[in-house]
């Protein structure tokens, strides 16, 4: 970087308050920064430590009971603080562009996007004529590679997904071509793919454009994709700036340490990362669950013809078997069908057709008493550690209302089960009379394990469980889970998107793409030599910052999965994948044995894709 | 405009309290306008219960020599504070005896259609199917007729007695009931509790009854305080138009028509019961209106 | 266009399947009350036999269902049926003649009566309407964009008022003030269009608070929405941002409530106040029809007002469709 250079943005010693009925906390503590022009500074910091605020500060959007007490914010000299409103105001449209996380609220919903997009840009150019307008307008979106963008001009925010959505608040911070992007952890809601897309956007953006960026985010990985110095915030205060190698190799506050440290990894396994060892793979175990071609379809309304309905293909004809003791899991994007599915497989619903087999009985059709005494062999965990448990009920009531429900128990034995199972999962037992008033997200999460663990399942099924989960919280409830299957010999399901937990408990591996399962295999096989090219690209795109066996210049193709209503035949897979060839289009890969235990459905999977990199650190067997 | 800061704290305190009902009554207490309703409200409760026998007059008692006396301060004397009628019979005494009347009867009817109207809409979002779509087309229905306009048809054709009022009022009322509470079992029937309840094997009136009621009732009840003042006015233009509770019991509706032809020279035997009516409905609608601002700003998470 | 053809079709059946129920709710109801309607058309001098005679003739003993398919059969055509009290030249029949002179031709069409009373009611209702909405957005708006200020706490206060006033009584304290006292205005009956105003006004204030208390909701809970904030930032003045995004997205809800609540409520106060101020509306209509046991007037007047609430609920929602398209999702 050019330092001598006058830096366009200079914050010094940037203090913000905020301001409560006790005493006044600060958020941001004595703050310092540049930007220089053409640089991509990235800021990181955990949730708390004020990375937001400090870039909304920046654009000088601090409303009460938030309050920015000292320092100055210059902006090519100018002080915005002390800036009258209506020059902040133009400022703010022209040099100065914010995008948030969020990008499906931040527009009208009434309203078509390039109308809003066009009302922005003449009101930050006055002069602009309306036919310039919208023709600025659609050649930025086609500059962000948004398909038909001067269709796509007229439609509604909602009728964007997230990540085109993304697409479009960066069409609007970019039309009028500012110094300085403030780019608030726009990559946090989206999937990982869609992510990795954007981030590779926004770096040819940059060199196109040559606008500033102060790239904000939670992780490391993904400021590391872009960013050429990277300031740390760690509780409101600014503890390292470094460049974004030096970060990484030397870094300097154990702060940071710390956070490099704890950098989820895939493929080069802290010593102390991995948490459960691979099940042993002895041949002759129970299988425990098996699920035999199970499809489900939700009706939906079509609006382009009267009275039509039109056919959501959720789960499209999904076949695996567990094995007792096996920890499986199941990762997909959002859309790919893996909610609908543990929905299936909790029997919350039943599907269409196909059969899911616990223990050799089909749950799928089941009924009554029967099913509510096999209810007790398998359980389901839920996100929400907030929502999933009643508040009007004591912590007691709750974990004793499976075996009310469930009946054959006296008042006595219940309670004794309560207290052991409280004991268990680490909830200490004078709570049993108060209420979940005020307790942790993690302490909430252990009261749904007790429920759920008091029936003494033999399966259980975890849907995102952990994910509403800090760090620190969910190592705690990992170790918990591997002590329970160690004492009860319990199976596992893990459904989740975090496919750095995935590596980390899971010996077996199931990919979703499109309502099917699209590859099945160990935990080794699916990292190391994945036999779909979805899950490479999937690997390519989760943001780390270390080697991988897979790039995202060879998988990660533009574009968005097809919606699930009009599946094309042939493979699902080959609108996004760079190696699909003329047989593709017309059959339909099934899943099929590559090795021992190890399934992919691709037409490639015997050979044909490119080998692994191997991976620079340490394999272990 | 809240920061992000600051709307996360709001939503950790609401979860940090108790429950959400029980939120939403403690920040209602809070305000100026719930405290006013409150206590003009008990107040009023306390005075019609003892009022007339406290006052020493008989609200039915009738004596010619002393009618059209006004209240005092327009010429009244102390033995009928606010005045008497065309017959001579204490119009405190009456009016007090017509708020009772107007209580229990807005009151019982307002219990009569939350109980039918919630537990209709309750169970047509639960169950959905066709069980819904028939239910919420009766709701439809029913909710197509004006309350009013069904009272007066029902009760101008047939006896009208306490009863039959409450009867007619619950049956104009509860569809309202049930549409609220439909639209909110719709919502709250995809939460995880409910699904957590299911997974652990539930039945549907377990989780209907133990999970999901203790939750989303309380909410609809704080609306429902409104309700009971728009009943009594309800009651009170039925007693107008000559269709409510029939005399000799006073109510309302039948002192203020009396009055009307008294206009002119006897101005106190519309204003008394008007006045009065008046300030008990303030009363309610002040406490249920905060109980209702209480509950959107909970729900929309602002502190 | 697709959209709309299927919107319409969709919710006129729905409607139509509404009207029915009514239909046949009233129609049940009006012959379960006590009190045989012939004796009410025939006056108490009227001999048994005659009685008999002529409720056979008007197939008033056929079974109920019966007697719903016919009148449906009627109403389809336009035809509501005759009155039974009123004759054709205005007057009451019934009760005061006697003997056997009861004739059907005499007796007043109900589609006239109700056509010669609808213009007043809606010169009532639109005024009342209009009133309202003009005292009431300013306030509601107002309130909604200083959510607990003081014109917040204003348009607490008023609203708080004018629910808790009984439109009875506030007719007649206006009536003795404005009309009796003051001479400003006129009340009672009808001569001119000035006589509506009094009672529209007392419309207007029963109404105002529904709107007031939703304006203010819509449009503070409109200001929280993440893309007000957004627009200041991405260069848009909050006044752009109010005039021209707030308040189209607060349209919904009130649009909501005019199809939902206000238009009911207005129906029904307007029957009762056109009572109150003797106005010669369909409400008036409906309430002597009431007391005087006229079935075939108070069945058509409460099918008709059923679906008008339907028709005016159906345009409402269209209207919001139009404003927000993922209402059409
Ligand atoms: S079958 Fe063809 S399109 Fe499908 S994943 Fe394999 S190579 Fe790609």
């Amino acid at each position: 970087m050019m330092s001598d250079a006058k830096p366009i943005l200079q914050v010094r010693d940037l203090t913000v308050e905020l301001r409560t009925a006790h005493a006044p906390r600060r958020v941001l503590d004595q703050v310092s920064l540049d930007v220089h022009a053409n640089e991509v500074l990235g800021i990181i910091g955990e949730s708390g430590s004020g990375k937001t605020v400090l870039s909304r500060a920046l654009v000088n959007w601090v409303a009460r009971p938030l309050e920015m007490t000292s320092g100055e914010i210059l902006y090519r000299g100018e002080d915005l603080r002390k800036m009258p409103a209506q020059r902040m105001q133009s400022l703010r449209g022209r040099s100065i562009a914010y995008i948030g996380s969020d990008p499906t609220t931040a527009l009208d919903p009434t309203l078509p996007i390039g109308h809003q997009i066009m009302e922005k840009l003449k009101s930050v150019e006055p002069g602009i004529s309306n036919e310039a307008a919208r023709k600025r307008v659609i050649h930025t979106l086609d500059a962000v590679r948004m398909p038909m963008a001067a269709k796509r001009f007229d439609d509604f925010p909602f009728q964007f997904s997230g990540g085109m959505m993304q697409r479009v608040m960066i069409v609007d911070a970019l039309v009028t071509s500012p110094d300085l992007l403030v780019a608030d952890n726009i990559t946090q809601p989206l999937d990982v793919t869609v992510a990795a897309q954007i981030l590779r956007l926004l770096k040819e953006l940059q060199a196109d454009y040559r606008t500033a960026i102060l790239f904000v985010s939670s992780l490391l990985g993904m400021v590391h994709g872009i960013a050429d110095n990277v300031l740390v915030l760690a509780g409101g205060k600014a503890v390292e700036l470094q460049s974004v190698d030096g970060i990484l190799t030397a870094p300097q506050h154990a702060y940071t340490r710390h956070l490099v440290r704890e950098m989820p990894r895939i493929w080069e396994a802290a010593p102390e990362g991995r948490i459960s060892a691979p099940a042993p793979q002895s041949d002759d175990r129970e299988v425990i669950l098996s699920v035999r071609d199970v499809s489900r379809v939700y009706a939906t309304k079509d609006r382009s013809r009267l009275f039509g309905k039109q056919h959501v293909q959720a789960v499209r004809g999904v076949s695996f078997d567990v094995m007792k003791g096996d920890s499986l899991g199941i990762v997909g994007e959002s859309g790919c069908g893996k909610s609908s599915l543990s929905r299936l497989l909790s029997r919350l619903e039943a599907p269409d057709t196909g059969e899911i087999l616990f223990k050799g009985q089909n749950i799928a059709t089941l009924k009554g008493r029967a099913m509510l005494k096999l209810r007790k062999g398998f359980q389901l965990l839920l996100q929400d550690p907030y929502n999933s448990i009643p508040s009007h009920m004591s912590i007691g009531r709750i974990i004793a209302e499976p075996l009310i429900i469930h009946g054959g128990l006296s008042k006595a034995e219940i309670r004794g089960k309560v207290a052991e199972v409280m004991s268990e999962v680490g909830l200490s037992s004078d709570l049993a009379g108060s209420l979940p008033v005020g307790l942790s997200a993690g302490q909430r999460q252990r009261v749904n394990i007790a429920r759920a663990m008091v029936l003494e399942p033999e399966l259980l099924i975890l849907d995102e469980t952990l994910s509403a989960l800090d760090q620190v919280e969910q190592a705690k409830l990992l170790t918990l889970f591997e002590r329970l299957q160690m004492r009860h010999g319990i199976t596992y399901l893990y459904i989740s998107h975090d496919l750095g937990m995935v590596r980390r408990v899971c010996n077996r591996v199931a990919v979703m793409y499109l309502g099917r399962i699209v590859e099945l295999a160990g935990n080794e096989t699916t990292f190391f030599d994945s036999g779909h090219p979805y899950t490479r690209a999937l690997l390519s795109a989760v943001p780390a910052i270390e080697h991988r066996p897979y790039e995202a210049s060879t998988y990660l193709l533009e574009g968005e999965p097809p919606n699930p209503i009009n599946i094309p035949p042939g493979c699902s897979f080959r609108t996004r994948c760079p190696f699909a060839f003329d047989r593709c289009a017309t059959v339909d890969p099934m899943l099929t044995a590559r090795g021992k235990g190890d399934f992919a459905a691709c037409h490639l999977a015997g050979g044909g894709m490119p080998a692994s990199v191997a991976a620079a650190g340490t394999t272990f067997a | 405009m809240t920061g992000e800061l600051a709307s996360t704290a709001s939503t950790a305190e609401v979860r940090a309290q108790r429950s959400l009902s029980a939120t939403m009554f403690t920040n209602a207490w809070k305000t100026t306008e719930f405290r006013i309703g409150f206590f003009i409200f008990f107040g009023l409760i306390v005075l019609s219960i003892a009022g007339p026998s406290l006052l020493g007059v008989s609200p039915t008692k009738f004596s010619v020599a002393q009618k059209f006396m006004p209240p005092v301060g327009f010429g009244g004397d102390w033995s009928h504070i606010l005045g008497t009628d065309q017959m001579g019979r204490d119009l405190f005494a009456r009016s007090l005896i017509g708020l009772r009347n107007a209580l229990i009867i807005g009151v019982t009817s307002v219990v009569g259609m939350f109980v039918v109207g919630s537990a209709i809409g309750m169970i047509a979002g639960y169950v959905g199917g066709w069980i819904e779509l028939l239910l919420m087309r009766i709701t439809d229905a029913q909710m197509a007729i004006p309350v009013i306009i069904l009272a007066i048809t029902i009760l101008g054709l047939s006896r009208p007695t306490p009863v039959t009022i409450i009867c007619v009022l619950i049956l104009a009322g509860w569809p309202a009931y049930a549409r609220t509470a439909r639209s909110v079992m719709l919502s709250e029937r995809r939460k995880e509790y409910v699904r957590a309840a299911k997974i652990l094997g539930a039945s549907n009136i377990r989780i209907l009854l133990v999970h999901i009621a203790p939750n989303i009732l309380p909410p609809i009840a704080f609306v429902a305080v409104l309700d009971v003042a728009r009943m009594m006015i309800i009651e009170a233009i039925l007693g107008f138009i000559g269709i409510g509770i029939q005399p000799p019991t006073p109510t309302f509706g039948t002192i203020i028509a009396d009055g009307t032809k008294y206009l002119m020279n006897a101005w106190w035997i519309t204003t008394v019961p008007g006045l009065l009516l008046t300030i008990s409905l303030c009363g309610i609608n002040l406490m249920g209106g905060a109980l209702e601002r209480a509950r959107n700003k909970l729900l929309q998470g602002v502190s | 266009m697709i959209f709309a053809l299927d919107f319409f079709l969709r919710r006129m059946a729905q409607g139509l399947v509404i009207i029915v129920l009514v239909a046949m709710l009233i129609f049940t109801l009006l012959r379960v009350v006590p009190g045989d309607p012939v004796r009410t058309m025939l006056g108490p001098m009227a001999s048994a036999e005659v009685a008999e005679q002529t409720a056979q003739k008007m197939g008033l003993r056929d079974p109920i269902p019966v007697q719903f398919a016919k009148y449906v059969g009627q109403v389809v055509t336009g035809d509501f049926g005759r009155s039974f009290v009123r004759s054709a030249q205005g007057a009451s029949t019934g009760g005061s003649r006697g003997g056997a002179t009861f004739d059907a031709s005499n007796r007043a069409p109900v589609m006239g009566l109700i056509l010669t009373a609808v213009p007043y009611s809606l010169l009532l209702a639109g005024l009342a309407l209009g009133i309202s909405l003009l005292i009431s957005l300013p306030i509601g708006i107002a309130a909604g964009l200083k959510s607990g200020k003081w014109p917040d706490r204003l348009a607490l206060y008023l609203s708080s008022i004018f629910v808790s006033l009984p439109n009875i009584w506030l007719a007649l304290v206006l009536i003795f003030l404005v009309s009796v006292k003051g001479g400003l205005l006129p009340a009672i009956g009808y001569q001119n269009w000035t006589y509506a105003i009094l009672p529209a006004f007392v419309l207007a204030i029963e109404l105002s608070p529904v709107f007031i208390r939703s304006a203010s909701v819509a449009v503070s809970s409109n200001m929280l929405e993440p893309y007000v904030a957004a627009g200041q930032i991405r260069g848009l003045s909050r006044a752009r941002m109010i005039l021209v995004h707030v308040l189209r997205n607060a349209m919904i809800p009130l649009l909501n409530v005019l199809g939902i609540q206000a238009i009911g409520l207005l129906l029904g106060s307007l029957f009762v106040i056109e009572y109150a101020f003797n106005y010669p509306g369909v409400g008036l209509l409906m309430i002597n029809a009431v007391f005087q046991r006229d079935f075939p007037v108070i069945q058509a007047i409460a099918i008709l007002a059923c679906t008008l609430l339907v028709l005016v609920n159906i345009l409402v929602d269209f209207a919001a469709t139009n404003i927000d398209r993922r209402l059409q999702y």
